[in-house]
């Protein structure tokens, strides 16, 4: 009785805006059933191009911001002076809102902002020399992406696997050294194995959200400069809200980018071996 | 023995240095963010940008070719430089006001001015409107008083609903045994999984519909769909975590189901309840993309925030006051409830 709600909930405001966003994809200007849209999107030039961008970005950042995380983690795994000080620091950038994020990078960024700035007063930059870090190559601009998210993401990460690290028990790794491992081994055969549960839910969650970066691309680029899946479906919804199809666009857009951000995660959650044990313990 | 002490003390040193470079890492941006927004329009024309807002300027008034010239002392040229030299009192106040953030009347620049009769120089120290930009901030953007009030609306509908639903539904699957019960809880899950843009575009229609196109309740019914889901895990653990005898005692001694669950249960699990909500003020605080797809005419701050950013045209001391607005109750949020997301991720309290 008491999860009637939640799932009348679903339902309303649920499954029918996935099921009216899947029928709008295939609905065409005139009303009728056609792959229209998906045709256009997928043979556009640009798609490549969209696809290219977000998986770069999401691939990076997730390996980078991951690994960093990880080795930062193992390396401050104790207590020491001020640690509640630092974790409360560490929390802050997730806590920070895409918006807020975006403010600190545009001021950053542009040529006379605080990181131009900040290079000056070390003296790295000579007097009257500026990075222009806003209209390099896409590539450049694609790493100033993955470094932002980085710096937003890399310390929540590396709290949710220092939590981990701390229930480990330490019986099983003093026994990996007892039986003559060093360090490397007992990391790789015990300590990352029991770690597993959470490095899953860690690396998951920036999954999924880090293919659905639009907005900090937006604020600093504009639209259309890095095209990536998410930024379409606003770029087609608010900027050119004029075509005829553009609606039709935007929800073909949004349906591509859940089906990929769903196989993202399936597989992953398959390939990491997260099925094998009970369910609920994905999360 | 002299030998393992040395490394001792350089491995400690060594980790010192690591969460010391790491803490800067994470504050500079922030410092910035905080800096900028208090720096006056002149000064976040410079280059380099000041590392520091400077709190008071020193002023010299003197006569010049129009009128009255004015300068201002700078510490980094360790000179006066010229701002402005007019005849019009009311146009130097002016400048001082939007330019410089500093208030200074027109009264106290007459009183300045017929010192110059007696002396060539007149120096005078004032200090600078410290919530200038702020003020600023909410006068040039379209309504954003009105739309930091509709957020509220938003963040309180929403911890309303999710908490409400959420709370119902993660106490059934804490207490009861039911057919499905396993594969309806990853279900809640995958909501999750699909982005809320993909909801977001067909709820336009949906809500014109129901009437709550462009009102916060209309963002808030949208939000709560990713919170229930998180929300129902969050309580399940919470509610395991408190013995079913305490709720039978209750009952034994006379009291109804609800009263039960209103006296005993709800108490005992308010920490966890608090987490959540505090999590719903989050996520419904922060969320921009299904606000600026659902909103036309009411937007939310974010949106408000979003917007100013987005226009190229807007000044970084304007651009870094509006992002901080958006950021302090977060970051003040965070303090609050660090304790919480330990928890919330089985941490022992670090």
């Amino acid at each position: 009785m008491l999860i009637a709600p939640t799932v009348i909930y679903y339902c309303f405001f649920w499954l029918r805006p996935v099921i009216v966003s899947i029928y709008n994809s295939f609905k065409g200007v005139d009303g009728s059933f056609t792959f229209q849209n998906y045709i256009t999107v997928f043979t556009a030039t640009s798609f490549g191009e969209v696809f290219a961008n977000t998986a770069f970005v999401a691939g990076f950042s997730i390996v980078i911001e991951f690994i960093l995380a990880l080795a930062l983690a193992l390396l401050i795994n104790k207590k020491f002076k001020g640690s509640a000080i630092f974790l409360f620091l560490a929390m802050i950038p997730m806590a920070i809102p895409a918006v807020g994020a975006a403010a600190i990078w545009k001021t950053g960024l542009t040529t006379h902002g605080w990181m131009n700035s900040l290079l000056y007063y070390f003296g790295i930059l000579a007097k009257g020399e500026k990075i222009i870090f806003l209209s390099g190559s896409k590539f450049s601009l694609l790493w100033i992406i993955i470094f932002i998210d980085a710096w937003q993401v890399i310390p929540s990460m590396m709290i949710i696997l220092l939590a981990g690290l701390q229930n480990l028990s330490r019986e099983a790794k003093e026994a990996g050294y007892v039986f003559g491992g060093n360090g490397l081994t007992v990391l790789k055969q015990i300590t990352i194995p029991m770690l597993k549960p959470t490095i899953i839910t860690a690396v998951i969650l920036r999954l999924i959200s880090a293919i659905q970066i639009w907005l900090i691309v937006v604020l600093l680029f504009g639209f259309d400069r890095i095209p990536l899946l998410l930024e379409r479906v606003i770029y087609y919804k608010e900027e050119v809200s004029r075509l005829d199809n553009s609606f039709q666009l935007a929800s073909t857009y949004s349906v591509i980018t859940s089906v990929i951000v769903t196989i993202a995660a399936v597989v992953y959650l398959k390939v990491s071996g997260a099925f094998n044990k009970n369910e609920g313990e994905v999360i | 023995m002299w030998k393992n002490t040395v490394s001792k003390f350089a491995k400690k040193t060594l980790f010192y240095i690591l969460i010391t470079s790491i803490a800067i890492i994470i504050i500079t941006p922030l410092y910035f963010l905080v800096s900028l927004s208090f720096l006056s329009s002149r000064e976040s024309y410079q280059f380099p940008l000041p590392l520091v807002p400077a709190i008071s300027s020193e002023f010299k008034l003197e006569n010049g070719d129009k009128g009255y010239l004015l300068s201002i002392y700078e510490k980094r040229d360790k000179e006066f430089q010229t701002l402005i030299d007019t005849g019009n009192i009311e146009k130097i106040s002016r400048y001082m006001k939007t330019q410089l953030n500093v208030n200074v009347s027109i009264e106290e620049l007459e009183n300045y001015i017929s010192k110059l009769e007696e002396q060539n120089e007149v120096y005078f120290k004032s200090y600078k409107g410290l919530l200038h930009n702020y003020k600023t901030f909410f006068a040039i953007t379209r309504d954003a008083v009105p739309a930091l009030i509709r957020s509220l609306q938003v963040v309180g509908l929403t911890i309303l609903i999710s908490l409400s639903i959420g709370g119902m539904a993660g106490y059934a699957f804490a207490r009861y045994v039911f057919k499905g019960k396993n594969s309806l809880k990853v279900s809640a899950l995958f909501v999750r999984v699909f982005p809320t843009v993909a909801i977001a575009m067909p709820m336009v229609i949906i809500l014109a519909t129901m009437g709550f196109y462009d009102k916060p309740i209309g963002l808030s019914l949208v939000y709560s769909i990713r919170i229930i889901a998180l929300t129902i895990w969050i309580t399940a653990s919470i509610f395991l975590g408190i013995p079913v005898e305490l709720e039978e005692a209750a009952q034994i001694f006379g009291a109804t189901r609800l009263r039960t669950f209103i006296n005993i249960t709800v108490p005992l699990a308010l920490p966890g309840l608090a987490a959540c909500a505090m999590y719903a003020f989050i996520e419904s605080w922060n969320e921009t993309v299904s606000a600026i797809i659902l909103t036309q005419f009411n937007p939310t701050f974010s949106v408000v925030v979003y917007q100013s950013l987005l226009d190229a045209s807007a000044q970084v001391n304007l651009a870094a006051s509006g992002g901080l607005l958006m950021a302090l109750p977060m970051v003040l949020f965070t303090l609050f409830i660090r304790k919480y997301i330990n928890q919330m991720w089985g941490g022992t309290g670090i």
